[in-house]
């Protein structure tokens, strides 16, 4: 049997993951956009929404839509104090010390994540059933759709958010012309703030999302992570449409990858992806307005 | 002035209280016979390894209670290797160093047995280490080194049995691709091809870390439909398995799935959920307490210890809790035969000629070539049904 047969399959499969990476990635755009602060802790917010989900439906005994909600909520109140507690302290430091200072953090929310609800991994019930939709010969789960369905209304709402608000045009203006946003009289920090609390939220809708079909552990963030963050640098590091298009091209191409070579290689895929990336275009598939494209 | 004596009070009182710790006072005309324990108490396995933990101290309670060993109680001095190569290293040649300590118990992984197997092999102190062993260390013939779980020989066999019972004539192996779970693929290939099991190792392999298997699966779904596979063996342990079964499930592959003693216990049904039902696997006696023969020789075993440890943690017997009891009952039994002149090499010799013990897996029986003391036959099937475990039996395969 040829490799072409089953691509299709690979395919689909590659799309769900691919969205979770976008979403990812958005984060760290998000963020990124408002403060040139990578956040490397955008992948612990994705284990926290399963892992509080999952601790609020199981011990908590919460009905599911409240136990998600609940869970968001949370996750947003510690992106709030990730931007008080450890960003905003250090905020006239470099942005090495900001991105060491986020790696930190991120140790310290899966370690304390490990500590408090323990360190087995944890799966979520399914939204609607196992039962796998046939497709003209791909096999669909129906978590798929809802991941695919609620990555589009994020991104319908994190549309209108910078397009349509105020809000999200003076997040918009801090990240292109500090100073003016200053004389304008926009509080930058205010608006890192903001930026951080949007994304865990989205964070930690992705890992709602997600632990339905693949687990959750207190140490699954950091992959999380850092796929989410090499689809934003593959797609164009600061472009919200950026971190999308190379969520969905990194999930399908690391998917695809399987069908030719064995699938120890699986994760090394995107590492290389993301050198080659660096090498040869590194602002991205759609152009990064952060790198100057002259240099290179 | 005032620091000075406040200095002075809280070093009497870490001495004293010290002191207090290590000897209790109902035992205090003997010194005790103390226990080097090397676990990963922080890390991925945390929680399953606190239920060694905890298990081996209601044992070695229960033992002080009796009396100790002779008169001598059981101490067990804890340390936590988080997981990592080199502090478990650092704190097995701590234990050897100590001159006090008489044998170590763990580490719990296999990635970090082969180093600990050095030291205790190097330094003269045995190590009951609490994971099967596997081919590469079982090559080294190490005279100090004991382990006491199932291992892979024993397992593969136990399947073939369970593959020759229900009639599978081809089976496809989706190995792991760490070291036990490959030797686990080969000697079910081998032992399989001697039964008239046709057995297909599967090039896909899974890491541990993997948390989707829909990429290897697609790419064999054609070769389970074009070969006509009766069965999948996922030899694989931990979060691998329930994945593999959820994805197989997913994709429309409706084969019966055989798993490794691995995927006898709970959290992996509830990671699976649905997917798990029908799973079929060999697996140690404590999985299954109420519903052992009634003529097992080890059932009043599990079912005491079971009781004891859902009074005590609110949490029943499993394989891992019933490993930890039987790793301190082999050091008392031990003990108890060294007469009362313990040392390191009496004890190791005494552990070697261990013959006929009977604990929660089974009956154990150590000898000069064989550091691994279970037996096929202590070993039970198991399917997964309505979310429980349930023992199946097979006329002629036990």
């Amino acid at each position: 049997m040829t490799p072409w047969a089953y691509i299709p399959q690979l395919i689909s499969a590659g799309i769900t993951i691919g969205a979770i990476y976008a979403l990812v990635g958005l984060g760290f755009v998000t963020i990124a956009r408002a403060s040139q602060i990578i956040n490397f802790a955008q992948g612990e917010f994705v284990m926290l929404g399963g892992v509080i989900t999952f601790f609020l439906l199981k011990r908590g005994g919460l009905p599911y839509p409240l136990a998600a909600l609940v869970a968001v909520i949370s996750v947003v109140i510690i992106g709030f104090l990730l931007h008080i507690l450890v960003v905003y302290p250090l905020r006239k430091a470099s942005i090495p010390i900001l991105l060491m200072a986020t790696l930190g953090a991120s140790i310290f929310l899966s370690s304390t994540s490990g500590l408090t609800f323990g360190t087995l991994p944890k799966a979520l019930p399914p939204f609607s059933g196992n039962q796998s939709l046939q497709i003209g010969g791909i096999f669909i789960v129906p978590q798929s759709l809802w991941v695919l369905g609620a990555t589009f209304l994020l991104l319908v709402f994190l549309y209108l958010l910078s397009h349509r608000t105020l809000l999200g045009k003076a997040m918009e203006a801090s990240s292109t012309d500090p100073l003016g946003a200053d004389l304008l009289g926009i509080s930058r920090n205010l608006m890192v703030f903001l930026a951080f609390g949007v994304s865990a939220g989205m964070g930690a809708i992705a890992g709602i999302l997600i632990t339905p079909i693949f687990y959750t552990s207190y140490n699954a963030g950091t992959m999380l992570g850092l796929k989410g963050f090499i689809a934003a640098v593959l797609g164009g590091w600061g472009k919200n449409s950026g971190a999308i298009l190379g969520g969905f091209v990194l999930g399908a191409v690391e998917s695809l990858s399987v069908a030719f070579i064995p699938s120890g290689y699986k994760d090394a895929v995107a590492f290389v992806i993301l050198l080659l990336i660096l090498y040869f275009r590194p602002k991205g598939i759609l152009g990064s307005p952060y790198i100057d494209s002259r240099r290179w | 002035m005032k620091g000075k004596k406040a200095i002075i009070l809280w070093i009497s009182f870490l001495i004293l209280s010290s002191i207090s710790w290590a000897t209790p006072a109902y035992l205090a005309e003997k010194s005790p016979y103390k226990i080097g324990v090397n676990l990963e108490l922080t890390g991925p396995w945390a929680e399953v390894t606190k239920t060694v933990k905890r298990t081996m101290v209601m044992e070695v309670e229960k033992i002080n209670a009796m009396g100790g060993v002779d008169g001598h109680p059981l101490d067990l001095v804890i340390e936590d290797n988080g997981f990592d190569l080199g502090r478990a290293a650092a704190n097995m040649t701590k234990f050897a160093r100590n001159k006090e300590i008489v044998a170590v118990v763990g580490p719990f992984e296999d990635n970090l047995q082969a180093t600990t197997r050095a030291i205790a092999e190097r330094e003269g102190i045995t190590d009951i280490i609490i994971c099967p062993s596997n081919p590469m260390v079982r090559g080294l013939k190490q005279r100090w080194s004991f382990n006491i779980a199932q291992n892979d020989i024993i397992v593969s066999q136990k399947l073939v049995d369970l593959c020759l019972a229900r009639g599978y004539k081809k089976v496809l192996v989706f190995p792991g691709n760490w070291p036990l779970a490959l030797s686990l693929a080969e000697y079910f290939k081998r032992f399989g091809e001697e039964k008239g099991i046709e057995v297909i190792i599967s090039k896909e392999t899974h890491k541990p870390t993997d948390i989707d298997m829909t990429p290897q699966l697609i790419k064999l779904k054609p070769v389970i439909e074009s070969e006509k596979v009766d069965a999948l063996y996922a030899s694989t342990g931990g979060p691998p398995g329930p994945i593999i079964c959820k994805n197989m499930r997913t994709l429309g592959i409706k084969i019966p799935i055989i798993g490794t003693h691995a995927f006898g216990f709970n959290f992996i049904i509830a990671l699976g959920g649905e997917a798990m039902e029908g799973v079929e696997f060999g697996a140690g006696k404590p999985v299954v307490p109420y519903q052992l023969d009634k003529d097992d020789p080890v059932r009043p075993i599990v079912i005491d210890f079971d009781k004891r440890m859902r009074e005590r943690y609110g949490m029943g017997a499993d394989q891992i809790a019933g490993h930890a009891h039987d790793t301190i009952w082999l050091i008392y039994d031990a003990l108890k035969r060294c007469h009362g002149k313990v040392t390191r090499a009496k004890f190791r010799d005494a552990l070697e000629n261990t013959k006929g013990l009977k604990s929660c897996h089974g009956i154990y029986n150590y000898s000069p070539t064989d550091h691994d003391g279970l037996a096929k036959r202590d070993m039970v099937f198991i399917r997964i049904q309505g979310q429980r475990f349930m023992r199946i039996k097979f006329p002629g395969f036990e």
